[in-house]
């Protein structure tokens, strides 16, 4: 067990704990919520149309939407939700245009603070220790202003800036080092930034392929599917899965894509990789030699046309379909054999998933 | 009647009046018109003018001018910023914008931002609903907005001063002056707006950061008659403007726009007997500079198009008239997300007008434009009006209109597609005009069906255009006006209403931002010296997504205002104003809230 987990668990325990001691009765299943135990659903709303919403998926596949609006007497999210972070009681909802964080009970979503100084079109969250890492871009005309802001979780201020690279996307971290993709932002990036969390400091950059998308760990291997230049940028180039050695921040393999797919949506679960070219999800070992041929399954029947966000849990497949960007979306569940389970309306452009367990 | 009650009675009842073909022949003698299609080839359709008494009287913008007067419904990005019509049901880009008979649409976005247009600077605004390619190009689809400067020659010295101070230091001034000759003619116009724009969200503690705006515009006619047949004119128009791009209720903002456009026409008309031939040359500039953050980092786009137009009419008989227009346009765009391109644009259309018999008349026309950049339809027009009684004239037009793709469709960088093709339209409408003493009543019901709509969407994930937009629009329109003089008293009511369903093909959902229901009213009481007005606007309920499962309220604003004439000089009004008189919240545009109630007081001086 490494060490900022057996930390989390010493505190979990100590909540745990707590929580018993004072309300002997409870057994620890019991609900600390209206939304425990089920899936938080982003989505992002049309920029400048401030119809940003958070819709929830109960275990027992009931949908609702407007979670947060709901709850907090009709206020209203935002502009632009791009991310949110789960981490001990709360959730981190990251509103980018209304360049924000909004601290909401996770279990409640009552609305703790809003922060907003420090923050300049944050984009994604990750969280170390007791400190949460949001990427930043900042004026995005600008290539050299980016950042990571570095939140204090006690105090809910942004307590310094960790200067990056241009386009920081997403962060994730691993055993107090995070790992930031370099999408780019107006331009096409093609490094991951290496940050240490106990020194708040910025170790290295490793390349990649162009325009990483997602990150995953496993195993000390950190693997960056990218999706490649777009056709628009001059001259085309596929996606490329990338694998780091976290051990020492070198690229100990990788698989490349045909010129014209762009892969997106990397996720592990259960020692597999799944992710999406278009309308088709794609599935492989993690120590596959080679990308799989064809997809597991493709979302045609639906038609979706692009996989917007894409989780993968318990034998369970979430696509979010952003529709036409502008009425509500759709939320489709599949088996892992790809045969549909469930349809649902959400909010407009629903952009990720979160497990809140 | 006395000369000083005329003097003074004049600009109240000229307020708006509904064009009827025969209404404005009698002034011109003296007067040259810079669009005369509007007057001779539009009988089969309904146009509305404005004229100066009524513009002064309405805010600065020609947007704000519109909404309150006309069915055109506006899509404003809060008060001041980006204002895009839709009228009968179409996009922004569907609507021509004609400076003294120039398309003036921007090159770049295909649509005139009605914000940035002053309507003091202009005599007459006129409003021609319906479609007008054949006549007027691209995206008179919907309907045409014609600002026209005519000049007089007839040996006078006017000016007139208009200045208005209101809430948030808001200013609008405008200073005109026209002078004439028997051969020389100006009318020079300068405006000045700006705002701090900083309003007080209402049900809110947040104000409307970033919204404030300056401009200045320079509009000008001069006319020079070489003799009895020959004519100069020259017209310009210079537009300098700066607007910051004001928050939402949940999005703050740095960002501000500039616009710096310049126009100039050159004219040379001829009158030879049955025969009027008029040749003109024209330059057009627009550049505007995008400013994300405020900061010194911009974006532009900046397009020049010089135009060349012979226009020749022939009186073939006292009954008969034909029009050809030959047109030959080029456009030199380039920009910070664009590529540079230049494009060619020749086009010819040929006009035609029988008047039967006194009661019957028709009208013909079709244009063919040829381009090296896509294919053009042929497009046609055909329409004609009877006077079914005294009381009631009946006119049926149907149309082929287009809109062709901009520069950003067809050259932004990475996502423009240069393989699009204009999107094109057929219509049909029926209008009914009744007219009475004190009375006119107009009710037009138009069907528009559109194909090749330009629409941004995600392919291979790039947002890029594409010609798959199919819509059918219908609708109804309705104009009345009406007047009575009691003794001293004189009362003049205008109202519009407008009725729009528009849906894509194989959809029930109304598109997003076109009202099912759009009313305006205004009515104004003189007496004597004092005359006080009240403007009301109904907009009707607005969807913002295009699965209907989101709208904007329907909403009720009216202005009161009073104005005191003082016998100074040619005359010196001195007025207040109050909008938003009951005070109501209400969103033109999702999270961007309108001002609670405000004030302006002006001074209209004419010496």
């Amino acid at each position: 067990m490494k060490l900022n987990k057996l930390i989390v668990t010493v505190f979990a325990g100590a909540f745990f704990f707590a929580s018993c001691s004072s309300d002997d009765d409870s057994s620890d299943n019991e609900p600390k919520g209206a939304y425990d135990n089920g899936l938080l659903i982003l989505n992002e709303g049309g920029f400048n149309a401030g119809n940003a919403s958070v819709s929830f998926l109960s275990e027992a596949n009931e949908l609702e939407n407007n979670v947060f609006s709901t709850v907090n007497g009709g206020a209203l999210l935002g502009d632009t939700g791009q991310d949110i972070g789960l981490h001990g009681d709360y959730a981190y909802i990251v509103v980018n245009n209304s360049h924000k964080i909004e601290v909401v009970n996770r279990y409640t979503f009552e609305k703790v603070v809003t922060v907003t100084a420090g923050l300049d079109n944050p984009r994604y969250i990750a969280f170390s220790g007791n400190k949460g890492y949001v990427t930043n871009w900042g004026d995005p005309t600008d290539a050299t202003d980016d950042y990571v802001a570095v939140l204090d979780l006690s105090t809910n201020t942004i307590t310094s800036n960790i200067g990056v690279a241009e386009g920081p996307e997403v962060i994730t971290e691993n055993n107090g080092k995070l790992y930031v993709a370099h999408k780019g932002g107006y331009g096409f990036g093609n490094t991951v930034s290496v940050i240490n969390a106990s020194s708040n400091t910025f170790e290295i950059a490793v390349t990649v392929g162009d325009v990483p998308n997602s990150l995953a760990v496993e195993d000390d291997r950190l693997y960056v599917m990218s999706e490649g230049l777009p056709s628009w940028a001059g001259t085309e180039t596929g996606g490329e899965l990338t694998v780091v050695n976290l051990s020492n921040n070198t690229v100990s393999g990788n698989y490349t894509f045909a010129d014209t797919a762009h892969p997106a949506n990397l996720v592990i679960e259960d020692d597999k990789l799944y992710y999406t070219v278009d309308d088709g999800i794609y599935s492989m070992d993690v120590t596959a030699a080679a990308l799989p041929t064809a997809p597991l399954f493709t979302t045609t029947a639906q038609g979706v046309y692009g996989v917007y966000s894409f989780e993968v849990k318990d034998d369970k497949v979430y696509v979010g379909d952003a529709m036409d960007y502008n009425s509500n979306g759709k939320v489709y569940v599949y088996s892992i054999t790809g045969s549909i389970e469930q349809s649902f309306t959400v909010g407009v452009i629903p952009a990720g998933f979160y497990f809140n367990d | 009647m006395t000369l000083k009650k005329l003097f003074f009675i004049a600009p109240l009842l000229l307020c708006q009046y509904l064009c009827a073909q025969n209404d404005t022949i009698t002034q011109l003698q003296e007067v040259v018109l810079s669009d005369t299609q509007l007057r001779d080839y539009s009988n089969s359709q309904s146009v509305q003018q404005l004229n100066d008494s009524v513009i002064a009287l309405n805010p600065a913008s020609l947007g704000a001018l519109l909404n309150y007067n006309t069915v055109i419904y506006f899509k404003e990005n809060g008060l001041g910023m980006v204002s895009s019509p839709s009228f009968r049901g179409t996009t922004a880009q569907q609507t021509a914008v004609l400076w003294n008979g120039i398309n003036i649409n921007s090159q770049l976005n295909g649509q005139t931002d009605f914000n940035i247009i002053n309507a003091t600077d202009f005599n007459s605004v006129s409003v021609r609903a319906g479609g007008g390619s054949v006549i007027y190009g691209s995206s008179a689809i919907g309907g045409s907005i014609h600002l026209n400067n005519d000049l007089s020659f007839d040996n006078t010295i006017h000016n007139t001063l208009l200045v208005k101070y209101g809430s948030y230091n808001t200013v609008n001034a405008n200073y005109n002056f026209k002078a004439s000759t028997r051969k020389f003619s100006s009318d020079v116009s300068i405006s000045r707006n700006n705002s701090d724009n900083d309003y007080e969200y209402p049900d809110s503690d947040i104000k409307n950061e970033n919204g404030q705006y300056y401009n200045t515009s320079y509009n000008a006619a001069f006319g020079y008659k070489i003799n009895e047949k020959n004519i100069l004119r020259l017209y310009s128009f210079v537009y300098d403007g700066e607007r910051h791009f004001s928050r939402t209720l949940v999005a703050p903002s740095h960002s501000k726009y500039r616009d710096i456009n310049s126009r100039n026409l050159l004219e040379w008309l001829g009158l030879y007997g049955r025969f009027t031939s008029k040749l003109k040359a024209a330059l057009l500039t627009e550049h505007y500079k995008y400013y994300a953050r405020g900061n010194a980092n911009y974006t532009f786009g900046k397009v020049n198009t010089w135009l060349g137009t012979y226009d020749l009419a022939y009186n073939i008989t006292d009954n008969l008239k034909i029009n050809t227009l030959l047109n030959y346009t080029h456009n030199k765009g380039d920009g910070s997300d664009i590529e540079a391109k230049e494009r060619n644009i020749g086009s010819g259309s040929v006009l035609l007008q029988h008047s039967v018999t006194e009661k019957l008349q028709y009208e013909v026309g079709v244009r063919k434009e040829i381009t090296d950049v896509y294919e053009s339809p042929v497009l046609f027009s055909f329409g004609g009006s009877y006077d079914v009684a005294e009381f009631y004239t009946v006119k049926v037009n149907t149309s082929r209109n287009f809109r062709i793709p901009t520069f950003n469709d067809l050259y932004w960088q990475g996502s423009g597609n240069p393989d699009l093709k204009p999107e094109s339209s057929y219509q049909a409408e029926v209008g009914n005009e009744f007219k009475a003493k004190n009375f006119k009543f107009t009710l037009t019901g138009y069907y528009i069906k559109l194909r090749d709509m330009l629409r941004w969407i995600p392919v291979n994930n790039v947002w890029r255009p594409e010609n798959v937009g199919k819509v059918n629009t219908y609708g109804a329109e309705s104009l009345i006006n009406w007047q009575k003089t009691i003794g001293n008293s004189r009362f003049v009511f205008d109202g519009t209403y407008a009725y729009t369903v528009s849906r894509e093909d194989g959809n029930s959902n109304q598109l997003i931002y076109v009202p099912f229901h759009k009313a305006t009213a205004s009515l104004a009481y003189s007496y004597k010296n004092i005359s006080a007005y009240y403007r009301h606007l109904y907009n009707g309920k607005v969807f913002y997504t295009s699965d209907n499962s989101s709208q904007i309220d329907a909403y009720n604003v009216s202005t009161l205002g009073a104005e005191y004439h003082f016998k100074l000089m040619r005359g010196l009004d001195i007025g207040a104003q109050v909008h938003n008189l009951w005070d109501k919240a209400y969103q033109n545009v999702t999270m961007r809230p309108m001002p609670g109630r405000n004030y302006t007081m002006y001074l209209n001086f004419k010496f």
